[in-house]
């Protein structure tokens, strides 16, 4: 027995609290995130058979919300001898005197129980990496950098929307020390990354990326809790890191990256847009072997595995007539009758779908009673939850566990759950494949003044530019004017424009977006969708007689650099003045100040014309 | 008349700016090193790459003291140069005596400093300009070439200027190129560019060489361009950036729209692809990326090569390098040729009576007398020293006498100037003219009457 005495345990900590909890509001407010069925299965099982897998012993699972849920789960699974419990030891910790990520890790100092280095992992995380290749040359690398505290653990991906997870880092090409560290905004995208110069001056080859994303994997050095305790501000995992890179040489400690190869797969839910991939990423067999028919951590098969990824349990019951697209998991005990089609979609047990439903992107959770001619895409369902006949569910819509939606409801996502902030939680939406290419057009352009040196980008230059792509984005994405206008107001105060300079560029900006620019012939149609679009954002501003006039002043500019619009300017002017954004006193005025002989003085001399004409009737009448 | 596939251009119209306690008197290209003047190594560079015609640039004050110096060299007996003058009155940047020349680019060219000492080989930068057909495509030297050297003169405190140089780790693309000075605290990386290409490395150690393979349109558009004087500084920061901006004539919509003409860059305008190339691409299995289009449908591309790590490349253009590649002259001096022929560092016309030499490089009619023992140190042209000197690792410029029973060590002393009797000379910079009086024994000072000239205007 003494040989063994010595040996180092294996031992990881999983954190079951999820920061971004509230992104799963209802759902988190009932039970742990960390149970949440990922494909049928609770995500925790996903981690504990991971770290399985790569051979830990021991690991804590620690958790502040939901303690008793989490460990009725675990001992059940203990209980019924699930794969992980085999060769792996579980605990929970916890308590309710901690309220964050770092609580959590100064409590594990505070207890002793980790002795040597240690997996650091969220309970959502997915992956099929080999944790222990990353613990050992962590290791190595502690042994030659005393003051190594850390090693992240990051994934190349290919762009797509932004999901939360995604980082910019710097790190040196030479150690793989890591330099900078910066969260992407999921909501806006970032004009620059500031890096401070000296990373660059002291080292000689520093690589950015930019195309990662943190699956929220580290190893932690016996040396990291002791930093969490000692700096009680570390709250979260990203502000150790910011906090270690900040102050390196006072802590005299460093974190390093490790980077996991192509074939391994790892990722982290944190909202259900990521939940969303995630799960479509386990029935496509990216996680292999986390796949639904290798049962992730029950000894038995549930589902029989047949082309186009469809995974159904022998005890479920599906009538003849029914589509199963391609990606479909149906749990036992559940029914599809005829005439209903399927795509990329999970189905949990004892589910009943009526006839004619049409299931794209929906997860459905265990109990879950569909009636007939529904259509659901990207959606989720609770469990138990009753959706009567002819319901749409679309965008995003998140029900409620047990919640009845009746007859004939359209519901979509988008409104629904606004953040603190007013910010929406992102919602399950189509992905592409690659992000569009189409917003770097005006950036771009807007880089060029730079270089060309002509127009200086003075603020105002800057606020246009932000506005457009405020509004080019708010287009595509039909997003809700009142939040462009909030969007628009901050970008005033950040730039300390006036009122004038605001209104002049909101509608220069909007003669910018790229369906008027783009439209060709058709820039009257085009103009009509925006201004019909944008309706609400140019009352917001356009009230006064002043503000008019600055519109029209805006108008002019736009025309002056377009020569499409420049010819069409009489029925744009016609037109504005008809939807009553302008008055005739204000094209009057604005007509009047124009310099002589100029180009669209002359192509408006007809509707001043009319107007004075029209105003001399009025005035008749009287 | 052969068509080329490449011309060659030399710049060599650099006043010295960056070392002016050498080149004050002596043109910068014509500053001695080793046996031959500056000009001349890129010339060999060149040679060694069978391209046998140059155009080079230079001051039309200077030029037919130049001209003079290279027909010493021999080189013009192997080469046809087109020797330009551009007007000296006119302060003229890189880009624009490139400008200046336009006319004379006919084809893709090559522009290469006066000041690039390297025994680098260019074709793999050339190979991979060609295999992308880009816009252009440089090389990067291993930078630290003056460690080990102590310069002569007062300590400087100037922090040494680096390049930042962005390369796209896979592709070897040429995202970003800057220097250290242009940022104060930090460095804005543009999030496009970041989103674009996904990673980058940056470089801070790696010297750009000043050897530039370049389109032909890219003359075309630097001709429009006539607000940018400098090559490095403002022209080819620029062309990087442009390869980010998208064509959007794209050829679906290319049916004459005004609309297009406008919102598409002017950059456009000079590099058209031809209908072909684009069906080629659209043809070739080729692609640099996992996810997008072949070069992310770029039209613009900018390549750099690093250059292998025991590779000798060194710009001329500061005392400091000046100082270094002199002392290290005779370390590197057989790589820079191939084959056998690697000619004397002494020249067959200088005087060489002493007999302890070693390590030291001689240019032509220099006296070097007897009783001397010189080492690691090159002699300037009609330079003389007369007996019972002992002179170390130190550069003597042409014309300049050093008179009896001197110990000179690690030292630069100026075109024309006289080192008087039993000096003691230590890291010391002379400036041209400059008369150092019998029996001084001075150490780290920089001795020069540039300000007595002043006066005397």
């Amino acid at each position: 027995m003494d040989q063994f005495k010595d040996r180092e345990v294996v031992q990881a900590v999983l954190i079951a609290d999820n920061n971004h909890f509230e992104n799963f509001r209802p759902f988190a407010d009932e039970t742990s995130t960390a149970l949440l069925p990922l494909v049928n299965v609770p995500v925790i099982d996903y981690a504990l058979e991971s770290l399985n897998r790569c051979g830990v012993e021991e690991v804590f699972v620690f958790s502040r919300l939901f303690i008793n849920d989490l460990r009725q789960h675990i001992e059940k699974q203990i209980k019924s001898s699930c794969s992980w419990s085999l060769n792996m030891k579980v605990k929970i910790i916890g308590g309710e005197g901690c309220r964050c990520y770092g609580d959590a890790l100064r409590d594990l100092d505070a207890k002793g129980l980790l002795r040597g280095h240690f997996i650091l992992l969220q309970a959502e995380t997915v992956t099929n990496a080999n944790l222990i290749a990353i613990l050992e040359e962590h290791k190595k690398n502690s042994k030659r950098d005393k003051g190594t505290a850390m090693t992240v653990v990051f994934k190349e991906s290919a762009a797509r929307l932004p999901t939360g997870n995604e980082v910019v880092i710097a790190m040196d090409l030479d150690n793989n020390r890591l330099h900078y560290h910066k969260r992407v905004d999921q909501y806006l995208k970032e004009k620059n990354f500031d890096i401070p110069m000296e990373i660059f001056i002291n080292n000689s080859q520093i690589s950015i990326h930019h195309n990662i994303v943190d699956p929220q994997i580290a190893i932690c050095s016996p040396l990291a809790l002791p930093l969490f305790s000692d700096n009680f501000d570390f709250g979260t995992r990203d502000d150790f890191i910011r906090g270690l890179l900040i102050n390196e040489e006072i802590l005299d400690s460093r974190i390093y990256v490790s980077f996991l190869s192509n074939n391994q797969y790892a990722s982290t839910i944190g909202n259900w847009l990521t939940y969303q991939t995630i799960s479509l990423d386990v029935i496509n067999r990216w996680s292999y072997p986390l796949v639904p028919d290798m049962g992730i951590c029950c000894l038995y098969q549930n589902y029989v595995f047949t082309r186009n990824n469809i995974y159904k349990s022998q005890k479920a019951k599906v009538s003849r007539k029914v589509t199963l697209k391609e990606n479909v998991v149906i749990h036992e005990g559940s029914s599809v009758e005829n005439g209903s089609e399927i795509t990329n979609s999970v189905i949990g047990r004892n589910c009943k779908i009526g006839e004619n439903c049409q299931l794209k992107n929906a997860f459905l959770m265990d109990g879950v009673t569909v009636g007939d001619n529904c259509r659901f895409e990207f959606c989720v369902v609770g469990a138990d939850a009753v959706i009567e006949s002819k319901c749409q569910l679309m965008e995003g819509f998140v029900v409620k566990p047990k919640e009845v939606v009746k007859t004939g409801s359209t519901l979509t996502g988008n409104e629904i759950y606004l953040d603190d902030e007013g910010l929406t939680v992102p919602v399950m939406k189509f992905l592409p494949n690659a992000f569009d290419d189409s917003d770097y057009n005006s950036s771009s352009d807007e880089e060029e003044s730079i270089i060309n040196g002509s127009p200086i980008p003075d603020d105002a230059n800057i606020f246009l530019s932000e506005v457009i792509d405020s509004l080019n984005r708010g287009f595509q994405e039909k997003l809700k004017p009142d939040n462009l206008i909030l969007e628009i107001n901050s970008s005033r105060y950040a730039y300390n424009m006036s009122l004038k300079e605001v209104n002049f560029n909101v509608i220069k900006a909007l003669f910018n977006l790229n369906v008027i620019q783009e439209a060709d012939e058709k820039v009257l149609s085009a103009v009509n969708e925006v201004f019909n679009f944008f309706g609400i954002v140019v009352r917001n501003y356009i009230k006064t007689e002043e503000s008019m006039e600055d519109c029209l002043a805006a108008i002019e500019e736009c025309c002056l650099e377009h020569d499409i619009l420049r010819s069409r300017v009489l029925k744009i002017i016609h037109y504005l003045y008809d939807k009553e954004y302008v008055t005739e006193e204000a094209i009057l005025n604005w007509h009047n100040s124009m310099e002589k002989d100029s180009d669209i003085k002359n192509s408006l001399k007809q509707l001043v014309e009319w107007l004075n004409q029209s105003s001399e009737e009025e005035s008749d009448d009287e | 008349m052969i068509n080329r596939e490449f011309q060659a251009v030399i710049l060599a119209a650099g006043r010295g700016s960056r070392l002016p306690e050498v080149a004050s008197q002596t043109p910068k290209c014509l500053l001695p090193v080793g046996p031959y003047p500056l000009l001349w190594y890129p010339l060999n560079l060149l040679q060694k790459h069978s391209i046998q015609d140059a155009i080079v640039v230079v001051l039309d004050s200077q030029k037919n003291e130049i001209v003079k110096a290279l027909e010493k060299t021999g080189i013009m007996n192997k080469m046809k140069l087109d020797i330009t003058a551009i007007p000296a009155d006119e302060d003229f940047g890189t880009a624009d005596s490139l400008r200046f020349i336009h006319e004379k680019i006919k084809t893709d060219f090559l522009v290469i400093s006066c000041d690039v000492v390297t025994n680098v080989s260019l074709f793999p930068v050339i190979n991979k300009f060609r295999e992308h057909n880009a816009a252009m495509a440089t090389l990067l030297f291993p930078g630290k070439f003056d460690t080990g050297v102590t310069v002569p003169g007062p300590k400087s405190k100037e922090k040494p200027e680096r390049d930042l140089i962005g390369i796209h780790t896979d592709s070897r693309r040429l995202l970003f190129l800057a220097s250290t000075s242009d940022f104060e605290e930090v460095m804005s990386v543009n999030g496009h560019l970041l989103r674009k290409y996904g990673k980058f490395t940056i470089f801070s150690r790696l010297v750009d060489s000043h050897i530039y393979i370049l389109k032909k349109w890219v003359i075309d558009l630097l001709k429009e361009k006539d607000n940018m004087s400098t090559l490095k500084g403002e022209f080819l920061p620029y062309l990087i950036k442009k390869q980010m901006t998208k064509h959007v004539g794209s050829p679906d919509n290319q049916k004459g729209s005004v609309l297009n003409a406008k919102l598409s860059d002017e950059v456009f305008e000079f590099c058209k692809v031809p209908a072909h190339e684009k069906q080629i691409i659209e043809a070739s299995f080729f692609n640099d990326s996992r996810i997008k289009e072949p070069y992310n449908n770029d039209v613009i591309r900018c390549y750099a090569i690093e250059s292998p790590k025991d590779t000798v490349g060194v710009r001329v253009n500061t005392t400091a390098s000046y100082f270094a590649i002199n002392s290290k002259i005779n370390s590197i001096w057989s790589k820079l040729f191939t084959g056998e022929n690697i000619p004397s560092l002494i020249s067959p016309s200088a005087t060489v009576n002493s007999t302890q030499i070693k390590e030291i490089a001689v240019f032509d009619s220099a006296k070097l007398s007897e009783k001397t023992s010189l080492t690691g140190s090159v002699f300037g042209a009609h330079c003389e020293i007369k007996p019972k000197n002992i002179i170390t690792n130190s550069i003597i410029m042409g014309h300049a006498t050093i008179e009896e029973g001197c110990k000179i060590e690690n030292c630069i002393i100026g075109y024309k100037a006289v080192v008087g009797r039993k000096c003691v000379l230590k890291n010391c910079l002379i400036g041209p003219n400059y008369q150092v009086e019998e029996e001084s024994d001075i150490e780290k000072v920089y001795l020069t009457n540039a300000d007595g000239f002043m006066e005397i205007e």
